[in-house]
């Protein structure tokens, strides 16, 4: 990695944050946390981030879903890979079998299951944070 | 209907009929509504929402009979009590056919109607007692499955996470010895987990909504994204899928999201049941409007004992040397998607040799087929409960 990138989890149960925050921390990456879509959305309006790394209920309900579609209407934001990290993807996969994401969320979102496997979880981000710098550069 | 006023819809063409009834229940604990024909009492039935609708059978215009059938139709948990003039018990008895709850002949002492009215009130208490408790068993069931899923999932979830972060933080400084028991740590709490999405699924399968989403469903689709979903376990076992699909495949009629869950469940319980470096075989075939899905492995085997048995709730075959956990419920809601398609599945199996599970499906060719002849035909007789 030539530079290091800046990550933001938005998940409201701090072991959860801690666990992954832990695993992204060993591998170099920056991370920050924030606790719930309102302080996320804050975070992400003052500063870069290259990737947002977001849980899906929060609060009274999918919280993660309504931030997930504001950032899209986002002119500054849409582009931001996301990784929906949830404990309800199997829900999800038997709504949408066989499709990695939720129709609803974007082609730069991807979608894994809490807990996640730490070579999992490295290897997706890796992959999100390289997609959105090759669409960067194809954009350029 | 309140505990104590039952509101009653009283049809009769005659005027001394109706005042009598109204005189007779005046003490009681009911409200009353009288209309002079069968077309008057069902508007009233819409506006009134009796609990009891007490008809003459004998009426000009509209009969008896008929009132009774469209109340049936549109408020069928409306009790309905008949008048019969003419005492005869094969109007009666009609009359109880079409769904009555009871009937009284003309001419009857106030006592009696008092009697049948108290009767049919305590009926429409009853039914809408049952039907409420039933509401909120199937309420009970799903809020059930979902705090399960929320109180026992997110903690233990959050607990594995950790203990992900910390293998890495310390996989230096950790021996051997520690670093097999966090190994052993992390297996159970997976196999809680696991245990928890196979159980919430169990309980979360309502067969009547699949049913809803059917629609045709080529077979190989649901292979191809069943065997997908286990190649990650299987890969880690040095197992081979092989999968004999002809195309084009089968259709079947049904919900392709169900169909691959229980493909995964199946397939997986062979990769599962299997030792390392051997193969499972995955097969289609159409013959003769019957689609049939089998899937063979080499593993362990299941007992003649145990055969019986496994398609049951929380059933788990001791017998075998099983070199990995299971819920007890993969199967058993297997079998009750299969079923829902109308179709069957049996199983085959030989302790030390491995098993053949064979998933029957009607075939579909332009509309909804019927289900096959044998489903459900397997060689487990007893069906575990839900």
């Amino acid at each position: 990695m030539n530079e290091q990138k800046r990550l933001l989890i938005v998940d409201d149960d701090p072991d959860y944050v801690e666990g992954i925050k832990g695993i992204l921390d060993s591998a170099g990456y920056e991370t920050d946390v924030a606790y719930n879509p309102k302080e996320g959305f804050e975070a992400l309006k003052s500063r870069h981030y290259d990737m947002l790394l977001l849980d899906i209920m929060m609060g009274r309900g999918a919280e993660g879903v309504m931030m997930a579609r504001k950032l899209r209407k986002d002119p500054d934001l849409r582009e931001m890979p996301v990784l929906i990290i949830t404990g309800i993807r199997d829900q999800i996969a038997y709504l949408f079998p066989g499709q990695p994401v939720h129709p609803g969320f974007f082609p730069v979102d991807e979608l894994m299951e809490k807990p996640v496997e730490p070579d999992m979880l490295l290897e997706r981000v890796r992959a999100l944070i390289e997609a959105a710098e090759a669409r960067k550069q194809q954009a350029k | 209907m309140s505990e104590d006023t039952a509101k009653i819809l009283i049809i009769d063409d005659e005027e001394i009929v109706l005042d009598s009834c109204e005189e007779i229940l005046d003490s009681g604990p009911y409200r009353l509504a009288t209309a002079r024909n069968g077309a008057d009492g069902l508007r009233l039935l819409e506006e009134f929402q009796p609990d009891l609708v007490v008809v003459d059978l004998k009426m000009p215009g509209m009969s008896g009979f008929e009132v009774l059938e469209q109340v049936q139709k549109s408020q069928p948990t409306v009790v309905t009590i008949v008048i019969t003039g003419y005492a005869t018990v094969s109007s009666a008895v009609e009359a109880m056919k079409k769904g009555a709850y009871d009937f009284l002949p003309k001419p009857f002492t106030p006592e009696e109607f008092r009697l049948i009215i108290k009767r049919g009130a305590e009926k429409r208490a009853l039914l809408l007692e049952t039907i409420a408790l039933k509401r909120e068993r199937e309420l009970l069931r799903e809020h059930f499955a979902s705090i399960v899923s929320h109180e026992l999932k997110s903690p233990l979830g959050a607990i594995q996470q950790n203990i992900y972060a910390l293998e890495r933080e310390l996989a230096e400084r950790m021996t051997d010895d520690q670093a097999r028991r966090c190994d052993r740590i992390k297996t159970r709490i997976g196999d809680l987990l696991n245990l928890i999405n196979t159980w919430r699924r169990g309980a979360t399968v309502d067969i009547d909504t699949i049913k809803e989403n059917f629609g045709p469903v080529s077979i190989d689709v649901p292979i191809t994204k069943a065997v997908e979903s286990v190649m990650l376990h299987a890969q880690r076992k040095a197992i081979d899928i092989t999968t004999a699909v002809p195309q084009p495949s089968g259709v079947v009629w049904g919900d392709e999201g169900t169909l691959t869950q229980t493909l995964v469940n199946i397939i997986g319980n062979a990769v599962k049941y299997s030792q390392c470096d051997t193969s499972v075989a995955v097969a289609a075939d159409q013959v003769n409007g019957t689609v049939t899905v089998t899937v063979t492995d080499t593993g362990v085997g299941i007992a003649e004992d145990d055969l019986p048995f496994i398609f049951d709730t929380f059933y788990r075959a001791r017998s075998g040397e099983s070199t990995e956990s299971g819920s007890g419920l993969g199967l058993a809601v297997s079998r009750r998607v299969i079923r829902a398609h109308g179709g069957g599945i049996e199983v085959r199996s030989t302790v030390g040799q491995g098993s053949t599970f064979i998933v029957t499906l009607p075939a579909y060719e332009g509309e909804p087929p019927e289900p096959l002849a044998a489903a459900g035909t397997t060689k487990s007789p007893q069906e575990g409960p839900g």
